[in-house]
Parts: structure tokens; C-alpha cells; sequence
């Protein structure tokens, strides 16, 4: 017998022991819309979640046991969140979740994670409600829309000395969420908006709207709502002859948002609020570099939710795989994740909120604005 | 007042698109009385072909507005015809003699899959074609100005040309002819020799015809589509349908018009959170006043 | 030749099968075999031929059995069905009132044993149940196409919600007042709409379930708008099913006992089980009175029914608000289950759910809606094995089963009178 087959029979029976251990896998699950109008987001929360476990596990998974992701589809419905978020705590006996995507099935999800003790940490959702209710196992790793808002309108009002606003938002938990902090915070600075309106989602024709914009001469529109609706938008404002400026957050953070708009011209100028960028992060770098590799583009979610399981992971590492103490664990310690350390508050948000203006150009690409 | 020019532009251009789609609901009504509910659905697929097509023809290294412009017309009507045949051989025909609503949950059942069926083929990407049309018209109105863009002013020929081209096969041709036969007495045409499963599949690729030309148009001018967009526009075309009295060839036009119109007019000048609160209660109070629409003809029943 | 009449003619089978072939290139070929990517695009051949190469099988197959003497009668059986009713002997007795009793002691054992994930599938059914019941006295015997029965399970979810949050009012009192205020927004919508026939009716309830749900997202101050109301849990008698409660004394603790979501979803069962067998009872014997009756021939013939004077407004009425009620209480209960209610649980998806529950059933036949809400709820459920191909195979189960059964599951029966004997003539 030839060393060479000696050496590969041993490295198969060490593969297969170590199958044999993994046998005890720490589920985990992975909540968003897989299917339905959402399902662009739900893939990146996939991609995201399950390079996170391919790695961890690849270094030996969480003390020693292996991660198993569990695909839980909730098609941003929230009946089917309840319904998924119930069979990840019973059938699949999930000790942790990293989703969901939509605030709308977050919140309700989050009270069956509390009653089962299961870590819940999103990577998106951004209502502040979800974290206001004081559930002690509800965390996010992306910010709250009060934050983002605040950093939108004092740059309007501060940096852009805007005079006219217009508002719109895409009347869903998100958007208008996002749209009623910018108010409330622009507000503040004591400057009224000329228009407050909502859109149809999954509409694409949005002229009569554009007519109002410019019939009220806004300087600045501020957009709460996602690029599916910001795209059409902004493309029929410019062909309606309207150069108000256009300002929106970060649910039109996708390369999708230039082929939606029709053309880089039409995004030329547009600005929007995002955490410092989210593969920028020297932690990062490799991990982005392979995602790149493999083809993949790392925008949008997908590193949030990388992160996300980085979070779940060292959690329940510290914890002996208990959920409810790594709950308690996170509220007073600091993670090391690809988009650096992170740390929560009390309520489960991020201590350091990182919202800073990003600005996209004529070649459609996005960058952070130095100021 | 320059506003409200505007205004009449959006509302036009739009309700001319719902008028080519409320066409295939009308038509499909009229001459098997279901309502198909996947044919907002077909008009997405027909969003999907656009993009296929220009993606093709600008590989092959054409470039120029016309070529494009006819290459994807012919393209997309071609195989959304044949979406729209297939669809009704498989789904619809077997239910030929049974309830309207059983072929009505069929038709629900065949909506999901064309969603989902391009969602998984495709990916649930927002998708995009690019700008190949700009440019536009100003026009000056007092102190403001009208704008309207040359790919809108195509839209609203390119419309009015389908439905005129339409109107001539129905009336004149002998296709159009067995059409109306089938429509007025299904029995009767058989009897006198007409293929009653043949025109109802004709209508059915017409009916398609047309929400391509309308997704091809669309498509171009929004430039933007995902998997989803049949669901809405769909049941506004629906609703454009009714409200013109369905059956009726130039109701669903008239209807059309009207429905955007209105939304245009009231989401500009007054609400657009309310707007389809408003298109709706408009279609209701058409409907109690005049319960087989603005051009349907009133049922009459005999004893 | 004269053999080719009993035959099986291969030639015809493989023309079949080549148009069939050219079909799906066309149908196919382009949207799968274009992938998009931008403005650009990849070419994915081998996809298009593997499906094009199952259609071209699957063509061939249907061609050759339906030439084959077994599927010559299959074929002959499926286009001959024979409608109408099947009307039972008088004497005849059903085997329902075994499997009744039977089904009543299974449901009251079943939450004690059933894990928490298929309790909640099981409730989510049997909301279905109700919603499926209540559009069943709307379109299986009153004959009026409701497309819009979505807004009454939302004014039923939205009720408990707004009502505990503004006056106070707990699961127990919104319970009959949520279905007191269906039934009336049922007259409200009915009234008018009486007029209409067929199609016009549904596009108008259409509109109207769209409108109820598009006030709700947009009236925020009232409802929140898409941010949703939570819902209170039921009580019993006073004891809440929270780990903690901020007034009293939690269920757990009164009795004991360690704290347990599931018991919550086993209470919430309970009631809803009670509920649906109440309506069930309601129901069975409101078709065998003269309103039942009456619902039924204005169905088959308005004008026959008008002639012989019965008040055709009244009884369309009554079935409107019948089937609202029922809708109410459904949202009542969604809403408990939820725990938080917002529009995006009542969009037209919805409605069209629930009237292919009351199709694929059989129209009219209750036995039928009660199969179909749990087929229709818990498929999707078991589907989830597909992954990303759930609901398109829901939407093919859907033509599927509407070609292989138009008239629903389930027959309707009708028990057949006959002088009873031993009367004097």
C-alpha cells in the first residue's frame, strides 16, 4: 500500500469523524423572502447567511459543532412569518435566526422567538419599533430609520440649505418609516415640507406624481422606499424636465437601481444615506474578495447578513449554545465581524449608528460623499 | 393650467396602455364570458421578452431606434401569442364545459405560475432595458411649460395604431367576422361551420397580441419591470374593462382612457394616497348608474 | 387502414409531439434560455433542451395513452361529466353521522398531542374554514360572485385590533360585535351593488375589498397605516396567556404550571374549533329552511323566483351579510393568532385564496370547503420542501385539480322526500 492512499484513507476517516460530530448541528435560520415581489432581498440575506456558515463551519463551526441553515421563507407576508417562525422553533428546534427582512414580519416573528428563547438578530429590518418593544432577544446589525432620517435632513437643511422639500414615501412599515423620521427630524430644524405623499408599490407610473412635484417647485425630494419605485421616479422627474435634487436611503442600495432607472444619467447626482460602506471594512476585505471571486457581488444585504451570522455565532460561542444567555451575552459585550466591531444598547441596536451621504455618478456607481 | 396639461399628457399615455390590455380581458370575456385572471401575468412575460430581444438584437450589433424598435415588436408579439395560445390549451380548454368559475380558479392558478415560473428562470431581480429613445418636446404655457417626451408621443401613436389595426381585423376580415359570430351565439357559428375552438384560441393570441404591444411599449418607456408588475396593472385593465362595459371593443379603450385620466387628474390635484380609493369608487358609481358599463350593452334576460 | 380506427398511430403521436416540441422552444426558449444580467445576457441552452426534451416525453406519453382503449374511456369519461346534483334515496342514511362524532373527538384531542408548528398550521386551516364557509353562502348557494371578501376578514382583524387599542375591548366582546360589524358593512356593500349580475358584481366587490384595504394603509392616524396594530390574545375568564402579565394573574401561574407558549395556541384552537362546529351547525340547517331554500333558487333563476314573489333584495341581503359575519369572526380570530394585524394580510390574493377554497370544495357542498381550506392552507405548508418552488407548484396543483375535478371534491347531495308510509290517503 502506497503512502499516498494510506495519507487519503486517513484524511477520509478524519472527514468522516468529523461528519460523525456534526452530527449534533446548531440549526440556524435563515428568515426572508425567498419567494414573492421581495425575493431580490431574501437572496442576498441567503448569500450572506450561508458564506458565513460555509466559513465558520470551515473553522471548525461553532464550538465544534457544525452550523445547519434552514431556509425560512416568509415572502414579507406577515400571517407566513408567523407560521415559518413557529416551525423554525418547533419542527427545525432553530436556536437562532438571522432575518427576517421586512419590519412588517420581523415584529411579529420577534414574540415567537422571545416565547421560545431563540436569538433573533436582523440584518435589515429597520423599523424602530421592532427594538422599541424591549424584547430582550431581538437585535439588528444594520440601523433604525429615526437614525438614518436624522443624517438625511440635516444634510438637506444643513449642507443643502434646501427651502422645499417634497416627501414621498411608498406607503409601507420601511419607507414610510424612513419618511416620517426625515420629516420629524427636518421639522425640528424648523423648515415644513411642500408635499407629503405616498406611491403605489409595484406601480411604475408615477408622472402625475412628478407633475405635483414640480407643480409645488421643490428643490429637494426626499424618497422613503425602495429602488423598485425609486428607479421609475427619478427617470420620469428628469424627463419631465424636474432637477429637484433627489434623496433616498438605503433600500435603493443595488446596482439594480441604474438598470431600473433606465440609465446611469438618470441616477447621476441622486443621493442617499447607507452605513459606511458595507464592504469597505479592512475586517472584511478577504471575505469580499471572495465573494467577488466566486462572481458574486457583495451589495445590498449580503454583507449585513454575513454579519449577522458572525453575531449569532459568537453569541452562542460564548454561551455554551444557549440562546437566552447569549441574548443577555450581547447586550453587554463586543462582536468582531467583517464590518468591524460591533456593540449593542439595551434595546438591541447598534451603540454607533454609521449613516453617513453617499452620492451616485454618471458611470451608475455609488460613492461615500467626503464631508 | 400647465399643470393640468401635464396632467392630461400622464393620464392619456397611461390610460392608452391599460386600453391595449383591457382589450385581451374584453375580448376573452366576450366570447367565453371568464374572466382571465393571467393575463396581467402574460403582459408581464411579454416585459421580460422586450428586454430578451433588445438584449439580442444589440448583440448582433443592431443599434438604430427603428431596427430595435421592430426586431423586438415582432419578437415579443410572435412568442407572447404563443404564450397566449398555450396557456389557453392547456389551462382553459379542458374546463370548456364546465362552470365559469372553476376556469376562473384556473386562470387564478396560471397567474402564480407565470409569476413564479420567470421568477425562477429569470431570478426575482428588478430588471431594466436601456434608454433607447430620448429627447422631448417643450412646450411653453404661460409661465410653466408642458413636457412630453418623444417615447411618450410613440406610445400614444403606436396604440391608437394597434387598436385601429385590430378594429379592421374584427370588422372587416373573415377572421374578424368568425370572431363576432362565435361571440354573438357560440352553438349556432358551429353549426354553421366555424372552428369555435380555433377563433377562441385566435382570441386568445390577439388578446396577447396586444398586452405585448402594451408591455413593449411600457417596458421602453419605464424601462423598468420585475415579475410582479402584471398583478397591478392587470386589475386596473380589469377594472378599465368593466368600466367601459366589457365586450366591448371600444369601451375597453374608452375605459382605459378614462381610468387614467382620472388617476392622473385626482392623484395630481389631490391626493395620491387616495387615488385608487378614488378610481375604484368611480367604478362603482359608473357601475350602480349604468350596471353594464359606459358602452356594454345591457344584458337582457328571457324567460 | 381500417386497422387504424383501433390502433395506436405512432405517426400521429410523433406530429404531436414535434408541435409540441416547437411550442416550448418558443414558449421556453427565450425566457429560460435568456438569462438577463443588466443589459446584457447569458445563454443557458441546456435548460431549454432538457425542458423542451420533458415537454416533447410528456407529449408523447398523453398522445399514445389517449389512443389506447383505456384512455380513449378515460378521456371520454373526463369530457362527459354529468352536472347537477346527486339526490339521495329518502330513506337514505349519511355515514356522516359516524365520521361526525368521530371527527369532534379527534379535533378536542388533537392540540394536546400536536406539536406547536402543526397547531398553528391547524388553526390558520380552520380560519380558512370560516372564511371558506362564510364565502360559500355568498357564491355557492346565493349564486353572487364575490371577489372582494377579503375587506370583511379585514374589518373582523382590524376590529379586535382598533377596538382593544382605542375602546379597551378584549377578544370576548369583539367577538360577536366584529361579526355584528361585517354583516353591517355587508349590507352597506350589498345594497347597492344588488342590481348587478354576474361579473359586475365581482369587479364591484372587488373594488370594494380593494378600497377597505387601501384606507387602511393610508389612514394612518386611525390605523397605523402599513405599521400594523397588535391584537390582544383571549383570556379565560380574566387569566392571560402572557408569561407575564401586567394585570392578575397569568394562566400558568394560577394553575401551577411551568410556562408554555403552546398553551396559548391550544386555547386559541379550542375556541376556534367550538366556533367553526357552531357555524357548521348554523350553516347546515340554514340550507334546509326556507331562507337556505331561497338563497338556492335565486341562484338557479332570479327572474323564475321574482315571478313566484319572493323579496329577491332580502335574500340576497341576507346571504350578504350571512357570509360577512363569518368573515368577521375569521379576522377575529386571524387577528388573536397573530397577534398583530396590517394590510398587507388582506390583499386580493387573498380573496381569490378563499374562493378557490369554495370552488375547488364543490359549490355549496360544506363538507367539500372544509377539505379544500385545509388542502389550500396546508399544501403550501408541505410544499415548503420545494424551496423556491412552492407556489409555483401551488399554481400548477391549482389547474390541475380544477381539470381534474371542475366540480369540486366534493358533490353536492341532496336528500330525497317521498310520502312517508302508512299515511291515510
Amino acid at each position: 500500500m502506497s503512502k499516498a492512499v494510506v495519507r487519503k484513507t486517513l484524511i477520509s476517516l478524519a472527514v468522516a469523524s468529523a461528519a460523525a460530530v456534526a452530527q449534533a448541528d446548531v440549526v440556524i435560520g435563515v428568515a426572508g423572502p425567498h419567494t414573492g415581489a421581495y425575493a431580490a432581498f431574501g437572496e442576498q440575506l441567503w448569500r450572506g447567511a450561508e458564506k458565513a456558515a460555509m466559513d465558520i463551519n470551515a473553522k471548525g463551526g461553532i464550538n465544534g459543532e457544525m452550523i445547519k441553515l434552514v431556509k425560512a421563507d416568509d415572502a414579507c407576508e406577515p400571517k407566513q412569518a408567523v407560521s415559518i417562525a413557529n416551525r423554525l422553533v418547533d419542527s427545525d428546534e432553530a436556536v437562532a435566526v438571522v432575518g427576517h427582512f421586512c419590519s412588517s414580519s420581523s415584529i411579529p416573528a420577534s414574540s415567537i422567538y422571545e416565547e421560545a428563547g431563540v436569538l433573533m438578530v436582523t440584518p435589515a429590518s429597520t423599523n424602530p419599533t421592532l427594538t422599541d418593544r424591549g424584547l430582550p432577544n431581538v437585535f439588528r446589525v444594520c440601523g433604525r430609520d429615526d437614525q438614518q432620517g436624522d443624517v438625511a435632513a440635516s444634510y438637506i437643511v444643513g449642507d443643502l440649505g434646501a427651502k422645499k422639500v417634497a416627501i414621498i414615501h411608498d406607503k409601507d412599515t420601511y419607507g414610510k418609516g424612513l419618511a416620517d423620521a426625515m420629516k420629524a427630524t427636518m421639522n425640528a430644524y424648523g423648515l415644513e415640507e411642500v408635499l407629503y405623499e405616498g406611491l403605489t408599490r409595484g406601480e411604475k407610473d408615477f408622472n402625475a406624481l412628478v407633475t405635483k412635484i414640480r407643480s409645488v417647485d421643490a428643490d429637494v425630494v426626499y424618497f422613503g422606499g425602495l429602488h423598485s419605485e425609486a428607479g421609475p421616479l427619478v427617470r420620469q422627474m428628469r424627463e419631465q424636465g424636474l432637477t429637484a435634487k433627489f434623496i433616498s436611503g438605503d433600500g435603493i442600495v443595488s446596482d439594480e437601481f441604474v438598470s431600473v432607472a433606465g440609465s446611469p444619467e438618470y441616477v447621476d447626482g441622486v443621493l442617499m444615506t447607507f452605513g459606511a460602506d458595507p464592504t469597505s471594512y479592512p475586517a472584511g476585505k478577504e471575505v469580499v474578495e471572495q465573494f467577488r471571486s466566486e462572481g458574486i457581488e457583495p451589495e445590498g444585504y449580503v454583507m449585513y447578513s454575513y454579519t449577522a451570522m458572525q453575531v449569532v455565532a459568537s453569541a452562542l460561542g460564548a454561551n455554551d449554545l444557549d440562546p437566552v444567555a447569549a441574548s443577555e451575552w450581547l447586550h453587554s459585550n463586543k462582536v468582531d465581524t467583517v464590518m468591524g466591531t460591533k456593540q449593542f444598547d439595551d434595546k438591541g441596536d447598534l451603540l454607533v449608528s454609521d449613516y453617513v451621504m453617499y452620492e451616485w455618478d454618471a458611470n451608475g456607481k455609488y460613492s461615500m460623499m467626503d464631508n | 393650467m400647465d399643470i393640468v396639461l401635464q396632467q392630461l399628457v400622464n393620464g392619456l399615455t397611461l390610460g392608452s396602455v391599460y386600453g391595449l390590455i383591457a382589450i385581451g380581458y374584453t375580448m376573452v370575456y366576450g366570447i367565453i364570458g371568464m374572466i382571465n385572471f393571467a393575463h396581467g401575468d402574460v403582459y408581464m412575460v411579454s416585459s421580460y421578452l422586450t428586454a430578451i430581444a433588445i438584449a439580442l438584437l444589440t448583440f448582433f450589433g443592431m443599434e438604430s431606434f427603428p431596427i430595435i424598435i421592430f426586431g423586438t415588436l415582432i419578437f415579443t408579439i410572435v412568442v407572447t401569442g404563443a404564450y397566449g395560445w398555450v396557456i389557453e390549451r392547456v389551462a382553459y380548454r379542458p374546463l370548456r364545459n364546465s362552470s365559469r368559475l372553476s376556469v376562473l380558479i384556473s386562470a387564478i392558478g396560471m397567474s402564480l405560475i407565470l409569476q413564479n415560473y420567470v421568477q425562477i428562470s429569470q431570478g426575482a431581480r428588478q430588471q431594466g432595458v436601456p434608454t433607447l429613445l430620448t429627447g422631448a418636446i417643450r412646450f411653453d404655457v404661460g409661465d410653466g411649460f408642458v413636457q412630453i417626451t418623444y417615447m411618450k408621443l410613440f406610445i400614444l401613436f403606436a396604440a391608437f395604431l394597434g387598436m385601429g389595426v385590430l378594429t379592421y381585423i374584427i370588422q372587416k376580415t373573415k377572421l374578424g367576422r368568425m370572431c363576432r359570430a362565435t361571440q354573438q351565439d357560440r352553438k349556432m357559428a358551429s353549426i354553421l361551420g366555424i372552428n369555435t375552438d380555433r377563433i377562441i384560441s385566435s382570441v386568445f393570441v390577439i388578446g396577447a397580441a396586444m398586452a405585448a404591444l402594451a408591455g413593449v411599449l411600457i417596458t421602453l418607456d419605464y424601462g423598468a419591470f420585475d415579475f410582479y408588475v402584471g398583478f397591478i396593472i392587470g386589475i386596473k385593465a380589469f377594472t378599465a374593462a368593466v368600466l367601459g362595459g366589457i365586450g366591448s371593443l371600444p369601451g375597453a379603450m374608452l375605459g382605459g382612457v378614462i381610468l387614467g385620466l382620472s388617476e392622473a387628474l385626482f392623484a395630481g390635484l389631490i391626493s395620491s394616497d387616495y387615488k385608487d380609493v378614488f378610481s375604484f369608487s368611480l367604478l362603482v358609481i359608473i357601475l350602480i348608474f349604468r350596471p353594464s358599463g359606459l358602452l356594454g350593452k345591457p344584458e337582457v334576460e328571457k324567460v | 387502414m381500417s386497422q387504424q380506427t383501433n390502433g395506436i398511430s405512432i405517426a400521429a403521436a410523433v406530429k404531436d409531439t414535434i408541435i409540441a416540441g416547437l411550442l416550448a422552444l418558443i414558449v421556453f426558449g427565450p425566457v429560460v434560455g435568456v438569462l438577463l444580467d443588466g443589459y446584457e445576457f447569458n445563454l443557458r441552452a441546456g435548460d431549454v433542451a432538457s425542458i423542451v426534451a420533458v415537454v416533447m416525453a410528456g407529449r408523447f406519453a398523453l398522445s399514445v395513452f389517449s389512443q389506447t382503449e383505456f384512455g380513449k374511456a378515460f378521456l371520454y369519461r373526463q369530457s362527459t361529466k354529468d352536472d347537477g346534483v346527486v339526490v339521495t334515496a329518502p330513506d337514505y342514511k349519511s355515514k356522516m353521522r359516524f365520521i361526525i362524532p368521530l371527527v369532534i373527538v379527534i379535533g378536542l384531542i388533537a392540540p394536546f398531542i400536536a406539536s406547536k408548528y402543526v397547531l398553528t398550521i391547524v388553526i390558520l386551516g380552520l380560519i380558512y374554514v370560516l372564511l371558506g364557509l362564510g364565502l360559500n353562502i355568498v357564491v355557492g348557494l346565493a349564486g353572487l360572485l364575490d371577489l372582494g371578501f377579503v375587506g370583511f376578514y379585514a374589518i373582523g382583524a382590524y376590529g379586535l385590533a382598533l377596538g382593544y387599542e382605542n375602546l379597551g375591548l378584549g377578544f370576548w366582546s369583539m367577538l360577536p360585535l366584529a361579526a355584528i360589524m361585517a354583516a353591517i358593512s355587508g349590507a352597506i356593500l350589498g345594497f347597492p351593488v344588488l342590481r348587478m349580475h354576474g361579473d359586475y358584481l365581482a369587479i364591484v366587490t372587488l373594488g370594494f375589498g380593494e378600497i377597505i384595504r387601501l384606507v387602511l394603509t393610508n389612514w394612518t392616524e386611525f390605523t397605523h397605516g402599513p405599521n400594523g396594530v397588535s391584537a390582544p390574545l383571549p383570556t379565560l375568564f380574566g387569566l392571560e396567556f402572557k408569561r407575564r402579565s401586567k394585570e392578575g394573574t397569568p394562566f400558568h401561574e394560577f394553575f401551577g404550571l411551568p410556562y408554555d407558549s403552546a398553551y396559548k395556541y391550544i386555547f386559541i384552537y379550542l375556541i376556534l374549533f367550538l366556533v367553526v362546529l357552531a357555524v357548521l351547525y348554523v350553516k347546515h340547517r340554514l340550507t334546509r329552511m326556507p331562507i337556505g331554500r331561497a338563497w338556492e333558487a335565486l341562484r338557479e333563476d332570479e327572474i323564475a323566483c321574482r315571478s313566484l314573489g319572493l323579496n329577491h333584495v332580502l335574500v340576497k341581503l341576507s346571504a350578504f351579510m350571512l357570509g360577512a359575519s363569518t368573515g368577521g369572526l375569521a379576522g377575529v380570530f386571524f387577528a388573536t393568532y397573530q397577534g398583530f394585524v396590517n394590510p398587507s394580510s388582506f390583499t386580493f390574493f387573498e380573496s381569490a385564496l378563499i374562493l378557490a377554497i369554495v370552488v375547488l370544495g364543490g359549490m355549496g357542498s360544506t363538507v367539500g370547503v372544509v377539505i379544500a381550506a385545509f388542502v389550500l392552507t396546508v399544501l403550501p405548508e408541505m410544499l415548503r420542501e420545494f424551496a423556491d418552488y412552492r407556489v409555483l407548484m401551488f399554481g400548477i396543483l391549482m389547474v390541475v385539480m380544477m381539470i381534474w375535478k371542475p366540480r369540486g371534491l366534493v358533490r353536492v347531495t341532496r336528500t330525497g322526500f317521498a310520502t312517508r308510509k302508512g299515511t291515510v290517503k
